[in-house]
C-alpha cells in the first residue's frame, strides 16, 4: 500500500518534473528573445517584421531618430500587454499572410508616451498642462451644458478622445441628451483628451530634433511647420501641417484674407466652420474685422494657448479712438461683447462710416 | 536534498535547451529579417510586383501629379490579394505571365524591357481582349485588364489605409479637402 | 434552456421591422425583434469610400459579409453564386436599422396615382400591373407619423405635386446647394415646379440628436454626428424602452414553425454562436426585404402549403421590382462642387404621372455627392478608361459634373422573381434565394423619357457637354427592392390582404417593401415605414379581440 503510493508519487513526481521542464524551457527561450528584443537595436529587432519598413523608414528620417523604439512603444519587456498581443498576432499573421497595418500604439502607451515627450520637452509639456488643450475626458465628456444640448457622438472623438479604441457608446452613457452621464471606465476620467500625439508626429521627417533644440532661444520648436500635424482617427495617421487644407472662408459672400501661417491649418481642423465654410459658423474662430489675416498663433500661446498679454505685442493700451483695450472683454466666450477679439470691426462702432486719423 | 538536486539539474539542463532555442528563434527573425529586405511583399514575388507595378503606371500615369507608382497603388494591390482579393491571387499570377508573353509577340523581350509606348500598346490589346499570348486562351486579357485596372483606380482613388494613394495625392489632385474642414454642430448654435 | 414564449416575433430590424417591433411593444405586446446583423454606427466605417453600402470594391460596410452569405443570380442561361459585395446580388445592408443606418435617406410619399396604376393606366401586356388594396388617403396619416416620429425635413407647399396632408414635415428643408440653386433656376425657366428634396435627416436638432453638419459622406455612410434619422436611432431604442422588446442582433432566422393546422407558432434561427434555437410566440412578423421575406416565406413549408407558406397560389416571390434608375450628366464650364453634403437638394414631380403615351414616370433630382473612386467611371461615351487622358478628365471635371437622376416607377413583371436555390446554401445550411427575370420594356421607355428631359435640364442649366445614362433591361432589386410579397384583395393573385396578414395564416404577417403592388417613382423607405405603422395599427386591433391569441 504504503510502496505502490510512494510509486505513484514517482511517477507523479517525473511527470511534474517533465512538466516543470517544458514550463521553464518555454520560460527561458521566451525570457532569452524577449531579452534581446528588449536591448538590441532595431534594426536587428523591430524591423525583423518587414511589415514595419515603413514606419522604421520614416523614424529613420525623421527628428526624432536619436529616440529609440522602446521609449514611446515600450520594450518587449515593458511594452504591456497590448504590445505582446499586437507582436503576437503580428507573428502569426505573417505565416498566415493576413494584412497588417502599420503598428499602432495604444491609447494607454499615447498617454503613457507623454512621460517620454515630458523629459526633452519640460516647458512645453507644463505649458500645454496648464491650457484648455489638456481637458481630461471628464471635462469634455461629462459637460453637462453640453450633452443636454447635443448628444454625445462619434465625431466627437475626431478632436477629443482621438486616440481612444472604441465607439462614443463604449466611452460615456447615456448617449443622449439626458443625464447625468458618466464614463464607462473611469479610468479615463483625468486622461488627456489632446495628448500630445494629436498635433505632433514623432515620426515626422526633418532635422535632428537635438541640434534645432540647441540652437532654440525659446519656445523655438513651434515656429517649425514640421512640429505640428493633425491626427486623424480613422486612417490612424497624421496628416501634416503643409498636406492639410486650407479653408476657404467667406463673409457676406466676400472671401476672408486667412492667414498664410501653415499651422494655423491644424488649428482649424477642430475649431472648423461648418461645410458651407461661412466664417464664424460652428467652432471657425479665424480673425476678420480689424484682426483679418492674422494666425492663430499671432496670438495664441503654442501650448497654454493664453493670448492674454497678446495686445500689447502690437498696441499702445489705447486704441486708435483712444479707447483703453486691456479694459475690453475681447473673449468670444460673451456673445454679447462688442469687442470679440476675433471678430471686432470698425463699423461694428462707426456705424456711420470710419472717421480718418 | 536528493530532490532538490534533481530540480537544479533539471533547470540547467532547461536553461541549456533555452538557451539553444532561443538562439534558433533569433536565427529565424534573422532570416526573416534578411528574406525582409529583398522581399517587402506579402503575396507577390518581386519580379511579379515590378511588372504590375509598371502596369499600374500605365493606367494612371505622373504628369504633374503623381501617378500609381507614386501613389504606391502596387502596396494597395498586393495587400488586397492577402485579404479581401486574396480569390484573385492565381488571376494576378496567370495574367501577369500573360502580360510578358503578349509583349514578346508584340516586341520580343519583357513587358518591363518595353519603352513606354511599346507598354501603352500591350496594355491596349490586353483591353481589346485580342491580346496573343498562351495563358489568353484560358482566361480572358480583358477580364485581366478590368480587374488591374479597377484595382488601380481603386488603390489610388480610395482611402490611404488599404495601402495606396500615398498623403492621399489624388484628392489633392482633384482639389478635394482631406481632412474635410468641417465644424461640430456647437451647442451655441442650436 | 428554451426561450421564453413572446407575443410577437418581429424578423428584420429595418425600415418596417422597426417601426412594428416599436408600435407593438408600446402596446404592451411581448416582442423579440430578430436582426442577422449587428448595432453598428460611423467608427465600424466612417468614410471609407471603398467599404461602403454604395461602392463595395471591399465588401459591405454594413453587412452582410461575403463570408457567409450567398444568392445565386442569372448570368445569360447559367445560375452563378455571387457574394453579397456584387452587384447581381442586389443587396440590402444588415445590421440593426437596415438600410435605414446608411441610405441617402429621401422621405417621399408616394403619389395617390401610385397606389392605382391599373386605375390611372389600364392594362399593360406582360405586367401584372394592378392598384393598391389601400389608397393614399387611407395611408396618409401613416406616413404622417412616420416623419414626425421618425424625422424628416422638407417642405411639400413647394411641390404643387405633392399629395395632400394634413401637416406639414416637423423640420424645414436644407438650403439648396449650388447644384441646387443652378438647376432649380434652370427647372423654372422650363416651367418646371422644383422644391427641395424630403429627406429622412435632421436639419435642424431633432428627436434629441444634433442637426446635419453637412459633411461630405452620407449615401452609403453611417451619420457622423448621428444626424441621418433611421430606425436603429429612433424606433428601435423606443421599443426597448418599453422593456417590452427584446433585440436578438447576430441572429439568422431560418424558417417560420407552424402547428398542425397551419398557424405559426414561432421561427427556427441561429444564434450568435450559430446553434440552434426555437423562439414561439402567438405571432410572426416578417420585415427582412424583398428578397429574404420570400426567402423566408420559401423555406417555411408546411402540410398545408408544401411550396412554402403563402405560396399555394405560386406568388411568393413574384413581381420583384426595385428602380431602373436614369437620368443624364452634364459637364459645366463653372465649378459645380462645393462640398456641402449630401449633395442631393433639388427635384421635381413634374414626370412622374401625366407624361404623353407613358404608364407612370418617376422623380428626378440631382445626385449625392460622388466620391473620387465612383467618379472614375462618370465618362461620357467612348472615353479613355485609364491612361492620361483619364486621369487629366478626373481632374479638371471632378467638380464641374452635376447629374440629374431618377427612379422609373417599375411594371410589375410576373417572372422577375425569387425563388430558393436547389443546390446553394449559405453558412449555416439554409437553402439561399435565386433571383431571375429582367424588366418590363416599358421601364426602359419611361427611362428614356426621363433621361432626356434629364438632359434637357443640364442644358438649361448651362451644361456645354451631357450625355444621357437610361436602363437597360437588367432585374432590379437592390435597396429599392419590392413587390414579393404583393398585397391585394383576391387571394388567387395576391400574398397577403390589404393588412400585411397571410390570405392562409391569420397569424403571419408581412411589413416591408415586399407588400408594395407598384413601387413609386420614389424611392420607397417613408412608404414602408408608413406601412409599418399600418400593419401594426391592424396587428394591435386583432389582438385587443383576442382574435391573434393562441
Amino acid at each position: 500500500m504504503k510502496t505502490k503510493t510512494n510509486n505513484q508519487g514517482k511517477k507523479l513526481h517525473r511527470g511534474r518534473r517533465i512538466f516543470l521542464g517544458i514550463v521553464l524551457l518555454i520560460l527561458v527561450s521566451s525570457a532569452g528573445s524577449l531579452g534581446y528584443f528588449q536591448f538590441a537595436p532595431p534594426e536587428q529587432t523591430c524591423l525583423s517584421c518587414h511589415e514595419i519598413q515603413d514606419a522604421y523608414d520614416r523614424w529613420h528620417t525623421s527628428t526624432h531618430r536619436e529616440v529609440g523604439c522602446k521609449a514611446c512603444h515600450g520594450g518587449s519587456l515593458t511594452s504591456g500587454i497590448h504590445g505582446l498581443v499586437e507582436n503576437a498576432q503580428r507573428v502569426i499573421g505573417h505565416f498566415n499572410e493576413a494584412s497588417l497595418g502599420d503598428i499602432a500604439l495604444s491609447e494607454t502607451q499615447v498617454v503613457r508616451m507623454q512621460q517620454a515627450c515630458r523629459v526633452c520637452h519640460a516647458s512645453e509639456f507644463a505649458a500645454w498642462q496648464t491650457g484648455g488643450h489638456a481637458a481630461t475626458y471628464a471635462d469634455i465628456f461629462l459637460d453637462a451644458s453640453h450633452n443636454e444640448a447635443e448628444q454625445p457622438n462619434n465625431d466627437c472623438l475626431r478632436c477629443h478622445g482621438m486616440f481612444f479604441a472604441g465607439r462614443i457608446s463604449d466611452l460615456v452613457t447615456p448617449v443622449s441628451t439626458e443625464g447625468p452621464w458618466s464614463l464607462i471606465e473611469s479610468t479615463r476620467h483625468d486622461w488627456p483628451t489632446i495628448p500630445c500625439l494629436a498635433c505632433h508626429e514623432v515620426h515626422r521627417p526633418g532635422p535632428l530634433a537635438r541640434e534645432t533644440k540647441e540652437k532654440a532661444s525659446d519656445d523655438t520648436v513651434t515656429e517649425s511647420v514640421f512640429a505640428v500635424s493633425f491626427y486623424d482617427r480613422h486612417e490612424k495617421m497624421h496628416f501634416a501641417a503643409d498636406i492639410l487644407p486650407e479653408p476657404q472662408l467667406t463673409w457676406q459672400g466676400q472671401p476672408v484674407s486667412v492667414s498664410t501661417d501653415t499651422r494655423q491649418r491644424v488649428c482649424v481642423q477642430c475649431h472648423a466652420p461648418e461645410s458651407s465654410e461661412h466664417a464664424g459658423t460652428s467652432d471657425d474662430k479665424t480673425p476678420r474685422g480689424v484682426h483679418e489675416g492674422l494666425s492663430c498663433l499671432a496670438c495664441h500661446q503654442a501650448h497654454t494657448n493664453r493670448a492674454d498679454q497678446s495686445c500689447a505685442q502690437c498696441h499702445p493700451a489705447l486704441s486708435n479712438c483712444g479707447l483703453d483695450v486691456t479694459k475690453m472683454d475681447t473673449t468670444f466666450v460673451n456673445a454679447e461683447s462688442p469687442h470679440d477679439i476675433h471678430t471686432v470691426a470698425c463699423a461694428d462702432c462707426h456705424t456711420v462710416g470710419v472717421p480718418s486719423p | 536534498m536528493n530532490r532538490t538536486g534533481s530540480g537544479i539539474r533539471l533547470s540547467r539542463r532547461d536553461f541549456l535547451a533555452g538557451a539553444g532555442l532561443g538562439t534558433g528563434m533569433l536565427l529565424m527573425g534573422w532570416g526573416c529579417a534578411q528574406r525582409s529586405a529583398a522581399q517587402p511583399w506579402q503575396v507577390l514575388t518581386d519580379p511579379e510586383a515590378r511588372l504590375l507595378e509598371a502596369m499600374t503606371e500605365q493606367i494612371i500615369p505622373a504628369d504633374q501629379d503623381p501617378g500609381a507608382r507614386d501613389a504606391g497603388c502596387i502596396h494597395f494591390i498586393d495587400r488586397q490579394l492577402a485579404g479581401f482579393y486574396r480569390t484573385h491571387v492565381e488571376t494576378y499570377r496567370q495574367g501577369l505571365i500573360g502580360v510578358d508573353q503578349t509583349s514578346q509577340v508584340l516586341y520580343g523581350k519583357d513587358f518591363l524591357a518595353c519603352a513606354w509606348d511599346e507598354q501603352t500598346e500591350v496594355m491596349k490589346r490586353l483591353e481589346s481582349g485580342q491580346a496573343q499570348g498562351a495563358i489568353w486562351q484560358e482566361i480572358s486579357s480583358r477580364q485581366f485588364f478590368n480587374l488591374v485596372r479597377d484595382h488601380t483606380m481603386q488603390a489610388f482613388y480610395g482611402s490611404p489605409r488599404h495601402g495606396g494613394n500615398r498623403h492621399y495625392v489624388s484628392y489633392r489632385m482633384l482639389g478635394l479637402d482631406y481632412p474635410q474642414i468641417v465644424g461640430q454642430n456647437r451647442y451655441r448654435d442650436i | 434552456m428554451a426561450n421564453k414564449h413572446v407575443n410577437a416575433i418581429v424578423v428584420g430590424a429595418g425600415a418596417g421591422g422597426g417601426v412594428v417591433a416599436k408600435e407593438l411593444s408600446e402596446a404592451g405586446l411581448t416582442v423579440v425583434l430578430f436582426e442577422r446583423g449587428r448595432w453598428q454606427d460611423y467608427e465600424d466605417h466612417d468614410h471609407d469610400e471603398l467599404i461602403s453600402q454604395r461602392i463595395t470594391a471591399l465588401g459591405n460596410a454594413f453587412g452582410p459579409d461575403n463570408e457567409r452569405y450567398r444568392r445565386v443570380a442569372q448570368r445569360g442561361d447559367k445560375w452563378v453564386t455571387v457574394p453579397p459585395n456584387e452587384w447581381a446580388y442586389n443587396n440590402n445592408a444588415a445590421c440593426m436599422g437596415g438600410g435605414t443606418l446608411s441610405y441617402g435617406a429621401m422621405a417621399w410619399r408616394f403619389m395617390p396615382q401610385d397606389f392605382r396604376m391599373k386605375s390611372t393606366y389600364g392594362e399593360l401586356a406582360g405586367s401584372t400591373l394592378a392598384d393598391w388594396p389601400l389608397t393614399y388617403e387611407d395611408l396618409e396619416p401613416y406616413y404622417e407619423k412616420a416623419e414626425w416620429e421618425i424625422g424628416v425635413s422638407g417642405d411639400d407647399s413647394q411641390n404643387p405635386f405633392a399629395p395632400p396632408r394634413r401637416k406639414p414635415q416637423p423640420m424645414p428643408p436644407f438650403p439648396f446647394n449650388t447644384e441646387g440653386r443652378v438647376l432649380k433656376a434652370a427647372a423654372l425657366r422650363l416651367g418646371y415646379h422644383p422644391f427641395p428634396l424630403p429627406m429622412l435627416r435632421n436639419s435642424v436638432s431633432y428627436g434629441g440628436r444634433p442637426k446635419c453638419r453637412r459633411c461630405r459622406h452620407c449615401v452609403g455612410f453611417a451619420c457622423a454626428v448621428n444626424a441621418k434619422c433611421g430606425t436603429q436611432n429612433t424606433v428601435i431604442p423606443q421599443a426597448l424602452a418599453t422593456g417590452n422588446c427584446e433585440v436578438r442582433t447576430q441572429s439568422v432566422v431560418a424558417e417560420i414553425l407552424f402547428d398542425d393546422r397551419g398557424r405559426a407558432t414561432g421561427v427556427a434561427y441561429f444564434d450568435a454562436q450559430d446553434q440552434g434555437q426555437i423562439q414561439t410566440a402567438d405571432l410572426v412578423v416578417v420585415a427582412g426585404s424583398a428578397t429574404e421575406s420570400a426567402r423566408l416565406l420559401l423555406n417555411s413549408k408546411h402540410r398545408l402549403f408544401p411550396q412554402g407558406a403563402g405560396n399555394n397560389h405560386d406568388w411568393v416571390g413574384r413581381n420583384l421590382q426595385g428602380h431602373a434608375y436614369t437620368g443624364a450628366y452634364g459637364l459645366f464650364p463653372e465649378v459645380m462642387y462645393d462640398d456641402i453634403g449630401a449633395g442631393a437638394t433639388v427635384g421635381l414631380c413634374d414626370f412622374n404621372h401625366g407624361n404623353e403615351g407613358l404608364k407612370g414616370g418617376g422623380m428626378l433630382a440631382n445626385e449625392f455627392i460622388r466620391l473620387p473612386y465612383l467618379f472614375t467611371d462618370r465618362r461620357p461615351p467612348g472615353s479613355a478608361r485609364w491612361g492620361l487622358a483619364h486621369k487629366d478628365f478626373q481632374r479638371r471635371q471632378f467638380k464641374h459634373l452635376t447629374s440629374v437622376k431618377g427612379p422609373v416607377q417599375e411594371m410589375p413583371v410576373f417572372d422577375a422573381r425569387v425563388e430558393i436555390d436547389p443546390v446553394v446554401k449559405d453558412h449555416w445550411g439554409i437553402p439561399v434565394a435565386r433571383l431571375s427575370g429582367s424588366r418590363h420594356e416599358h421601364d426602359v421607355e419611361i427611362g428614356h423619357f426621363l433621361a432626356d428631359k434629364a438632359e434637357q435640364l443640364l442644358k438649361e442649366a448651362g451644361a456645354t457637354q451631357t450625355w444621357k445614362a437610361p436602363p437597360g433591361m437588367g432585374l432590379s432589386g437592390g435597396q429599392h427592392q419590392a413587390g414579393t410579397c404583393r398585397m391585394g384583395d383576391d387571394p388567387a393573385t395576391s400574398v397577403t390582404n390589404r393588412y400585411g396578414q397571410l390570405h392562409e395564416i391569420d397569424n403571419l404577417f408581412v411589413a416591408d417593401g415586399s407588400l408594395h403592388v407598384t413601387n413609386g417613382g420614389f424611392n420607397p423607405v417613408l412608404t414602408i415605414m408608413a406601412l409599418g405603422y399600418w400593419v401594426s395599427d391592424y396587428i394591435k386591433k386583432e389582438w385587443q379581440s383576442s382574435r391573434l391569441r393562441s
